[in-house]
């Protein structure tokens, strides 16, 4: 195998980031409309114009609002790579992997990788929004909804349920995970929800699918988040710190559907963590901040084992410690994750590893910053895909 | 709730025909015996690529459930489903029938039966034993 890491001076770099506004729901703008939105901040954070971007990577949420026209939407000529991504909750990893390869490779200097979606409606319910996208009139595809189920809440709830029964998880510790992203949220002024929580709150949310309350879901919401992933060379003139992509990995299991799967035991991360650290040389020891996919409270519990944070089964009692909160031992969903600030599939845990690494969390920064893992989640723990980044470039 | 309209398509053509007569057709690998899953289109035990439809015997545990809640003008329905894991092997979702949800428990011993809406075709539900 040839040396995975490239010449210093093609090393990729996240130079730019771009978040639209959502602290408070936005309605009548459409996917493309925010997808524009972000670009431009994020050309703007890294001091570039839309005239220096020659790759452009898009990936659409639920509702599928953008894709190739997002070119012409920008008004961008000659791009010399073009591509709709979909991955799921993988995808924001999975597009900053192929940008870095295609600046490593020289193919491209700057690359932008958005994603946007725009599910809510006003008077709609946020899992009306997810539900009736998914529902599929015909064929095996759609058995599952019409026996009750209602999109990723009621599927969680089964993977959920299963970890519960096989490690006596519980719904109170899934309930401190919410709780402690709800404190790092009122740290964060990006973050929808900042009023604190408590267990008791959790607990009375009204149930969505037994055993997930309310306060176990993620923040559905209409928005954008852009990144300009260039060269070490290119991003040592512009305007942000650069945050070099230092390891990654992806993991798709495939789980079967028969006697014996492990469904809602593990995901992906037990071998897309171990990849992307190995290639960023460093251990799980080494990371100094976490930012986890958290759709709901299990997912934070599930991927915090498989990476090795603790072990197999410990997540519930390693979350109802305190560990994950501002006070706690670990720095974890600084931002508040999807659960507290938004839900923007992997851009989520994706940007604030990005804020995190560049030393700009404000009140929420970690004082050690040096090795941030960013894991990115899809389908019903499908798709896995993890990034190491930091402000030093490798050693 | 009750079971949801369902329409077939081309690939489930041969399972909604044996829903219609009250059977559940499970894919039989023709190369190893394998018993698959109704939507199974490689053979996870050898990667064979062509099936027999073979009835499942009808028995069954519950791997995994939910109570999902969904809200209507008179207030809030709890429908029992299930994740079910039936005696051949293969997983399935469906829902759980006549149970009362707060009775429900995983590894409950289940028994497929059939409900269809109106205008639809028939999907497995499962009934505790
Ligand atoms: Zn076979």
């Amino acid at each position: 195998m040839s040396d995975p890491v490239p010449a210093p001076h093609r090393r990729p770099v996240i130079a730019g980031l771009g978040i639209t506004d959502m602290t408070r729901r936005i309605y009548g703008r459409t996917a493309p409309e925010f997808a524009v939105d972000a670009v431009r901040l994020a050309l703007d954070d890294a001091g570039l114009e839309l005239g220096d971007v020659q790759g452009l990577l898009t990936n659409a949420g639920i509702t599928r609002g953008i894709g190739l026209s997002l070119q012409k939407d920008l008004g961008l000529r000659d791009l010399r790579l073009l591509s709709e991504i979909q991955a799921y909750g993988s995808s924001a990893g999975a597009m900053v992997q192929y940008a870095s390869m295609a600046v490593s490779s020289g193919m491209v200097d700057v690359v932008v990788c958005v994603f946007a979606d725009a599910p809510l409606q006003e008077g709609g319910g946020t899992g009306d929004a997810y539900a009736a996208s998914r529902a599929t009139p015909a064929g095996f595809s759609a058995i599952p909804y019409a026996s009750g189920l209602r999109g990723a809440p009621s599927m969680y709830a089964l993977a959920a349920r299963r970890h519960m029964d096989t490690y006596g998880t519980t719904s109170e510790q899934f309930g401190a995970v919410a709780v402690a992203a709800r404190e790092w949220a009122a740290l964060n002024p990006l973050a929808q929800m900042r009023e604190p929580i408590t267990l008791a709150d959790h607990q009375a949310s009204r149930r969505i699918a037994e055993p997930l309350h309310l306060l176990d879901c993620c923040l559905v919401s209409n928005g954008a988040v852009a990144l300009v992933i260039t060269s070490g060379d290119r991003a040592a003139g512009l305007r942000q710190p650069p945050v070099h992509v230092l390891g990654w990995g992806q993991a798709h299991p495939g789980y079967v559907r028969e006697r014996g799967s492990e469904f809602g035991l593990v995901s992906g991360a037990t071998r897309s963590g171990p990849e992307a650290l190995k290639m960023a040389g460093v251990t799980i020891q080494d990371v100094d901040v976490a930012e986890i996919y958290d759709c709901f409270t299990y997912t934070t519990v599930v991927s915090l084992e498989d990476y090795g944070f603790c072990e197999k089964g410990e997540g519930g009692p390693l979350a109802a410690s305190g560990a994950l909160g501002p006070n706690g031992t670990l720095r974890v969903n600084t931002g508040g994750g999807e659960l507290s600030s938004y839900y923007l599939w992997g851009m989520t845990p994706l940007s604030e590893a990005v804020i995190q690494a560049r030393g700009q969390g404000g009140a929420r920064q970690s004082a050690r910053h040096d090795v941030v893992l960013v894991s990115g989640n899809g389908g019903i723990l499908d798709y896995h895909s993890t990034l190491v980044l930091s402000p030093h470039p490798h050693a | 709730m009750p079971v949801g309209p369902i329409h077939r398509d081309l690939p489930s053509t041969a399972f909604f025909d044996g829903t219609a007569r009250g059977e559940l057709l499970l894919r039989r690998c023709t190369a190893c015996g394998h018993l698959c899953e109704p939507s199974t289109m490689t053979c996870p035990s050898c990667t064979g690529r062509t099936f027999d439809a073979t009835p499942a015997a009808g028995g069954g545990r519950v791997v995994s459930w939910t109570v999902v809640h969904t809200r209507n003008g008179a207030g809030t329905v709890r429908t029992p489903v299930a994740l079910v894991e039936l005696d051949e092997g293969p997983w399935l979702e469906g829902q759980l029938v006549d149970v009362e949800p707060d009775r429900i428990s995983t590894a409950m011993g289940v028994r497929v039966d059939f409900e269809r809406a109106e205008g639809g075709e028939a999907i497995p539900v499962f009934r505790i034993v």
